[in-house]
C-alpha cells in the first residue's frame, strides 16, 4: 500500500528533532510542511540548494542580450534612420532597456522556476483532503513519511510516536 | 538531540525603543488576528469608501472617454508647455510606487524585520500606483490605440519604434516595473492564500483562496524555492526601483531645455520618489492599522522608523533642490538663471515656496521623537507630503516649459476639468483597488509574522541567557 505517514508536532525546535531523528533512524523519502520557514530544516532534511540563482543569472544575460540586439538591429542595420548625423549604433542609449529586459525576463524565469520546482500549480493533493493538515499553514508542524507497504508503514508509525508526534494520520496515494 | 542554538537577539538596536510586535500569542490566534479583516463581512465605512472611489472612477472612466473621443486637444497643454498633468501625474504615481518595493525589497535584503508588518500593504499601494500611472503615458501619446507601434514587433509598416528617444524606454520601464511588482507581490502573498483558504470557514472562500495559492503546501522544498526566488527577486527590484526612476527622470534631463538639462536629476528623482511614497505608504497605512486593529504588529516602532526614513529621504530632496538652484546660478547661462529665477520670485514663487515648506520644513519636526510616533502629526505631515511632491513635479514639468528660450513665445498655463478628472479619477481608482485589496487577500503577511515572533522569542531566551550567565557570578552591568 504505497502512501504517506504524517505526524505532528506542536513547535518548529520539535520537528527539526524529529526530522533528523528520522533520518538517523534510515527513513530518507522526508519532507516536512510548516506555517512559516524553519531555519535549519533544508540542512535536516538534507535538501540540495536550489538551483533558482543560475537560471536567474542565465535569463538575466540572455534578456539583455536579446534586447541589445533588437536595438542594434533594428536601429543600425535595418532601418537607420540619422538624425542630425547621431551614431546609428548608439551603445548608451540601448542600456536602459537592455537592463530592463534583464530585469524582467530574470524576474519572470525566477518566478516560474519557483511554480516549477514546487511542482505547482496543483490544486488539489492527497495531504490537502486530510482536514487536521490544515494546522500545517496555521500552527502545526508536520512531517511526512512515504512508505510502500504495511510494514513501512507501521514502522514509521513508530517511529513518529517515538519521536513525540501529538497526532499521526495516514494518506493513501491517489486517496 | 539538544535545543537549536538561540540566535542573537534581533532587537538589540539602541536606537528602537518601541518593540516590533506588541504581545505574544499563540500562532493559531495571531494569523487569526491578521486575518480577521477579510475572513468577516465588510463594514458600512468600507462600503462608503467604496461609494466614493466608485464615483471617482466612473470620472476617471467619462474623462478617458472624452480624451480617446475628441482627442488631448481637450486637455489645457498648449505650446510651449506641450507636457502638462499628463506627466506631472506620471511622474508622481510612480514615484509613489517606489516606497512599496523600497520598504518590501530593499530591507528584505537587509533583513530589516519590521519591514514584515508593512510591505505587503506597501507592495499593493505599489501594484494600483504603477497601474494609475501607466494610464498617463498611455493617454497622451494622442492615438492610444496606437500604442503597440513602441513594440518592435515585424510589421507590414516595415517600421521600427525609435529606440534613441527616452518614451520607448519608459514603456519598457513601466512594463517591467509593473510585470515584476506583480510577480513579486504574489509570490509573497502565496502562503498566506493558503493560511487563508485553511483557515476560511465558508466553502466558497475556500475554493477562491484555494485556487489563487495554487496548491501551497508549506513543503520544506516548497520554503526553500521560495525563499531563494523571493530574495532573487527582491534582489533584481532594488536595481529596478532606481533604474525606473532614474529613467522617467531622463524623459527630461536629455532634453535641451533650461531646468531639465541636469545631471542631479536621476537620484534627485529616485530620492523624491521614495519621499512621496512613503508618505503614501503612512497615509495608507495609519488608517488601515486603526480600523483593522493591527496596533499589535504594526507598533510605534514601524511608525518610528517610517518617520526617520521619510526624514532621510526629504532632506535628500532638499539637497536636490539647493543643488539645483546653485547649478542655475553657477552655470552663468542666463536661461538657465531665468528658470531659478521664475521659481524663487517670478509667478512660480508661490508654488515654489509652498513646496519647500512642504517637502522640506514639515518633515523636520521628526528629528523630534514624539511626533515620529504621534499617528495624527505622521498622517498629517504625510499628506502635506503628498501635496508638495505634486506641487513640485508640476513645478518642474511646467515652469521650464512656459518661459523657454524665446520670450515671444511664453505662455502660462491652466489645468482644464478633463485634467483634473483625471487626476481625481485615478485617486479615485487607486483607493478602489486598496480597498478591495484589504478586503479580499491577507493584508499583513501572516507566515512572516509568525516567523518573526518565532525569532523574537528565540533573541529574548538568548538574552536572558547571557543575563543570567553574566549577573551569576555577581557580574552583570
Amino acid at each position: 500500500m504505497r502512501g504517506w505517514l504524517l505526524g505532528e508536532f506542536r513547535s518548529p525546535e520539535r520537528l527539526l528533532e524529529a526530522a533528523r531523528g528520522l533520518r538517523a533512524r534510515g527513513f530518507t523519502r522526508l519532507d516536512a510542511f510548516t506555517p512559516f520557514p524553519v531555519e535549519g530544516m533544508d540542512e535536516a532534511l538534507a535538501l540540495p540548494p536550489s538551483r533558482l540563482p543560475r537560471l536567474a543569472l542565465v535569463a538575466g544575460v540572455g534578456g539583455a542580450a536579446g534586447a541589445y540586439l533588437v536595438q542594434w538591429f533594428t536601429q543600425a542595420v535595418d532601418w537607420p534612420l540619422d538624425v542630425g548625423g547621431r551614431p546609428l549604433h548608439a551603445g548608451p542609449v540601448f542600456i536602459p532597456i537592455a537592463f530592463e529586459t534583464a530585469v524582467l525576463s530574470a524576474a519572470s524565469a525566477i518566478f516560474l522556476g519557483v511554480l516549477i520546482g514546487c511542482g505547482l500549480p496543483r490544486v488539489t493533493h492527497p495531504f490537502l483532503g486530510l482536514e487536521p493538515f490544515r494546522s500545517a499553514s496555521i500552527d502545526g508542524f508536520w512531517v511526512s513519511v512515504a512508505v510502500d507497504d504495511d510494514a513501512g508503514g507501521a514502522a514509521a508509525d513508530a517511529a513518529l510516536r517515538e519521536l513525540g508526534a501529538v497526532k499521526v494520520s495516514r494518506v493513501e496515494e491517489g486517496g | 538531540m539538544s535545543e537549536p542554538a538561540p540566535k542573537a537577539p534581533v532587537t538589540a538596536d539602541p536606537l528602537v525603543r518601541h518593540s516590533l510586535l506588541e504581545g505574544r500569542y499563540a500562532d493559531a490566534a495571531l494569523g487569526e488576528s491578521l486575518l480577521r479583516p477579510v475572513l468577516g463581512p465588510p463594514g458600512p465605512g468600507w462600503w462608503a469608501l467604496v461609494g466614493l472611489c466608485s464615483a471617482l472612477t466612473a470620472l476617471l472612466v467619462v474623462a478617458i472617454g472624452v480624451t480617446l473621443g475628441k482627442g488631448v486637444g481637450t486637455w489645457g497643454n498648449n505650446i510651449p508647455v506641450a507636457w502638462a498633468f499628463g506627466i506631472i501625474n506620471f511622474v508622481w504615481w510612480i514615484g509613489i510606487g517606489h516606497a512599496g518595493t523600497l520598504i518590501s525589497a530593499i530591507l528584505l535584503l537587509f533583513g530589516e524585520k519590521w519591514r514584515s508588518s508593512v510591505n505587503r500593504m506597501a507592495e499593493a499601494m505599489t501594484l494600483f500606483a504603477v497601474a494609475c500611472a501607466g494610464l498617463f503615458p498611455l493617454l497622451h501619446l494622442g492615438r492610444p490605440w496606437k500604442f503597440y507601434w513602441l513594440v518592435p514587433y515585424p510589421s507590414a509598416l516595415r517600421m521600427w519604434p525609435q529606440f534613441r528617444s527616452p518614451l520607448t524606454w519608459d514603456i519598457v520601464a513601466i512594463l517591467t516595473y509593473l510585470t515584476v511588482s506583480v510577480l513579486f507581490w504574489y509570490m509573497g502573498l502565496l502562503p498566506d492564500l493558503a493560511t487563508a483558504r485553511d483557515t476560511a470557514r465558508q466553502t466558497w472562500k475556500r475554493r477562491a483562496w484555494g485556487l489563487l495559492s495554487l496548491g501551497w503546501r508549506g513543503s520544506a522544498r516548497h520554503w526553500l524555492r521560495w525563499r531563494t526566488g523571493y530574495l532573487l527577486l527582491a534582489g533584481l527590484a532594488t536595481p529596478l526601483v532606481v533604474s525606473v526612476h532614474t529613467i522617467v527622470s531622463f524623459d527630461f534631463a536629455v532634453a535641451q531645455l533650461p531646468g531639465w538639462h541636469t545631471t542631479v536629476f536621476p537620484p534627485y528623482f529616485v530620492a523624491g520618489a521614495i519621499f512621496s511614497g512613503l508618505a503614501m505608504v503612512l497615509c495608507l497605512l495609519l488608517p488601515a492599522r486603526r480600523v483593522l486593529r493591527l496596533h499589535h504588529v504594526v507598533t510605534q516602532a514601524h511608525l518610528d522608523v517610517l518617520a526617520r526614513l521619510m526624514l532621510v529621504a526629504g532632506l535628500f530632496v532638499a539637497y536636490g533642490y539647493v543643488q539645483e538652484h546653485f547649478f542655475g546660478w553657477y552655470s552663468g547661462n542666463p536661461y538657465e538663471m531665468h528658470v531659478m529665477g521664475i521659481l524663487r520670485t517670478g509667478p512660480y514663487a508661490p508654488l515654489f515656496w509652498t513646496v519647500v515648506t512642504c517637502n522640506v520644513l514639515v518633515p523636520q519636526v521628526f528629528w523630534w521623537g514624539r511626533p515620529r510616533t504621534s499617528p495624527v502629526v505622521l498622517w498629517g505631515a504625510a499628506l502635506l507630503v503628498n501635496l508638495g511632491m505634486w506641487l513640485e513635479r508640476y513645478m518642474i514639468v511646467v515652469a521650464p516649459l512656459s518661459e523657454d528660450f524665446l520670450p515671444s513665445s511664453w505662455r502660462h498655463y491652466a489645468p482644464t476639468w478633463v485634467d483634473l478628472s483625471l487626476l481625481a479619477g485615478t485617486l479615485g481608482f487607486f483607493g478602489l483597488g486598496f480597498l478591495l485589496f484589504l478586503k479580499l487577500l491577507p493584508p499583513v503577511p501572516v507566515s512572516e509574522v509568525k516567523q518573526l515572533q518565532h525569532e523574537l522569542d528565540a533573541s529574548e531566551a538568548f538574552a536572558r541567557e547571557v543575563a543570567a550567565r553574566a549577573g551569576a557570578p555577581g557580574g552583570g552591568r
